[in-house]
């Protein structure tokens, strides 16, 4: 434990002693809360509903291209800079390694989403919203950031250069969140490419309903990415 | 402390390093020396748990490095050749970054640095960001981590390369005085570096040890040999080479033309034989001018490019 602690608060410096974590944070408040409050045909003050829905919905759009901005140097940075030869003989487990790594990225991503709360708090002293709701499409939203940061992790551990990282972040997830719109129609394909989208699955966050199906969705796509995280480190022994 | 057994590692079907076996005991400094692409950093990198070996064995202080990795690592410190160092961290954080990472307690944390910057000479640099720091502090910060733990064991892959010739002074006093309580490994492709540090030398080319022994040992099994530098006016190169090539006893090493159009000559002549007079007899015959001959006794540089040619 003491290992994975020791890459988490490397990691953390890093972020926070650079104009990193900031940059990426505020990028995404200012982009979302623009267009939840101000952007399209209906923007909400003039649609005049107590829904905080459109920040989930446009916030993982732009999550998209957010969250692999942060995860895009956790490993690259480490191959380019050589310093990923010496992490590797310490005597801590490739595991760690990863697990340290993702654990900074979530920390800045739960900052992201105690911005966004800024949408929910302000609204309720104007409307009645429904605080179970909010709550289950938190718990989704968390969720999304924290798979879209493990396959960008998962990405930043294939390449030395951190835009190759970033834009194989961006295409896999892409991928994932539009997967159910490959196939059209109810055969098994259809219902295999609708089961396996981000976008299916993040959809009944909003009906407050948790359902575990959901849950484990996330939670598996998020082992299996750090799982090919740590066996990307781990081909070195293989080669 | 450390055996190296029959260690094959290849790279699909190149062979980086070829069916080796060497021993390491405790307390000594063994300087690796080979020419790039040896298979230095390779076999170095199978010691420190990088990656296991394809076939064979090894063991540091009886543990085996696939089996015990994690152990093996605790009693290691290694300086890649690389210098791999944090750009945006300070020296500090760097440190104590590793500190963390190898566990040092906190009740030793103070101490450890203290001593680090002290035996590394960082005491002027503790302040400032990595990539402040010149070539010489970059390389003191990376022996600096690989001792942080006090480890048993140093595995340090060129840590000269690319230093100054006073640095490069001061990093092996800085080996020579760690090797004093520890085990060392160090690699060079330069010649007097291990004649100047290490109490043993393992030469290795292609993968495979082409000779190993203290540099007295390795010098002494081509004694006998001569060596006779010579530099001669008005010999042509091609036609000096033809008539050499029937010259008994003798070996040409090296023939160079050097810009004044004379010719820089090295010889090996074989043991017992005296040339000289036919040497000169030769040359008077060719009308060459020897402008300079001197012979000499091989040095462990010679022994190298015999070895590894």
């Amino acid at each position: 434990m003491s290992e994975i602690l020791a890459i988490y608060k490397k990691e953390m410096k890093t972020y926070f002693n650079s104009p990193i974590a900031f940059i990426v944070i505020s990028t995404f408040l200012v982009i979302t809360n623009w267009l939840f409050f101000d952007y399209g045909d209906y923007p909400f003050f003039a649609i005049n509903i107590a829904d905080i829905r459109g920040i989930f919905d446009y916030g993982a759009i732009v999550l998209l291209f957010i969250a692999p901005a942060v995860s895009m140097r956790l490993i690259s940075e480490e191959k380019h800079q050589d310093t990923l030869e010496l992490l590797v003989t310490m005597p801590i487990t490739d595991m760690h390694i990863i697990v340290g790594k993702y654990l900074s990225t979530l920390v800045v991503f739960a900052i992201i989403l105690a911005g966004t709360l800024i949408a929910p708090l302000t609204i309720s002293f104007v409307g009645d919203l429904d605080a179970g709701i909010v709550l289950s499409s938190y718990i989704g939203f968390f969720l999304l950031g924290a798979t879209y940061l493990a396959i960008g992790l998962a990405a930043s551990a294939f390449t030395r250069n951190q835009i190759v990282a970033y834009i194989m972040g961006i295409v896999v997830i892409a991928v994932f969140f539009l997967m159910n719109g490959m196939a059209n129609g109810s055969g098994l394909i259809a219902t295999l490419f609708e089961n396996l989208s981000i976008r299916f699955h993040y959809q009944n966050f909003f009906r407050g309903v948790l359902d575990s199906r959901d849950l484990l969705y996330f939670v598996s796509l998020i082992f299996v990415s750090l799982f090919i995280s740590s066996t990307a480190l781990a081909s070195r022994k293989f080669r | 402390m450390i055996e190296v057994q029959n260690v094959t590692k290849s790279y699909g079907a190149f062979d980086a390093v070829k069916d080796i076996s060497f021993s390491v005991k405790q307390g000594e400094i063994l300087g690796f020396l080979g020419p790039n692409g040896a298979g230095k950093t390779t076999t170095m990198k199978m010691i420190t748990c990088y990656m296991p070996p394809t076939s064979g064995s090894i063991t540091v202080d009886g543990l085996d490095v696939v089996n015990d990795s994690m152990a093996v690592r605790r009693k290691i410190g290694y300086l890649p050749e690389s210098t791999p160092l944090y750009e945006e961290m300070g020296v500090m954080d760097y440190l104590n970054f590793i500190a963390d990472v190898r566990k040092v307690s906190a009740d030793k944390r103070k101490q450890a640095l203290s001593r680090v910057i002290e035996v590394c000479g960082l005491q002027k640099v503790t302040h400032k960001d990595i990539h402040e720091l010149s070539k010489g502090f970059r390389q003191r910060v990376g022996f600096a981590q690989a001792i942080i733990h006090d480890p048993e064991i140093l595995v340090l892959d060129e840590p000269t390369t690319g230093l100054d010739p006073n640095q490069i002074i001061e990093i092996r006093n800085l080996i020579r005085e760690l090797g004093e309580m520890k085990t060392v490994i160090f690699s060079t492709h330069i010649m007097q570096e291990v004649q100047a540090t290490s109490d043993r030398v393992l030469i290795i080319d292609q993968g495979q040890i082409a000779a190993q022994g203290t540099a007295e040992e390795l010098k002494a099994s081509i004694a006998g040999q001569q060596h006779i530098d010579l530099v001669l006016r008005a010999a042509e190169k091609a036609a000096f080479i033809k008539v050499m090539e029937s010259f008994e006893h003798v070996q040409l090493e090296a023939v160079d033309v050097q810009k004044s159009g004379d010719l820089a000559v090295g010889l090996n002549v074989d043991a017992g034989v005296d040339i000289r007079e036919k040497l000169f007899d030769l040359a008077l015959e060719q009308k060459w001018k020897i402008l300079e001959s001197s012979p000499s006794a091989f040095s462990l540089e010679d022994v190298f490019r015999k070895l590894t040619k």
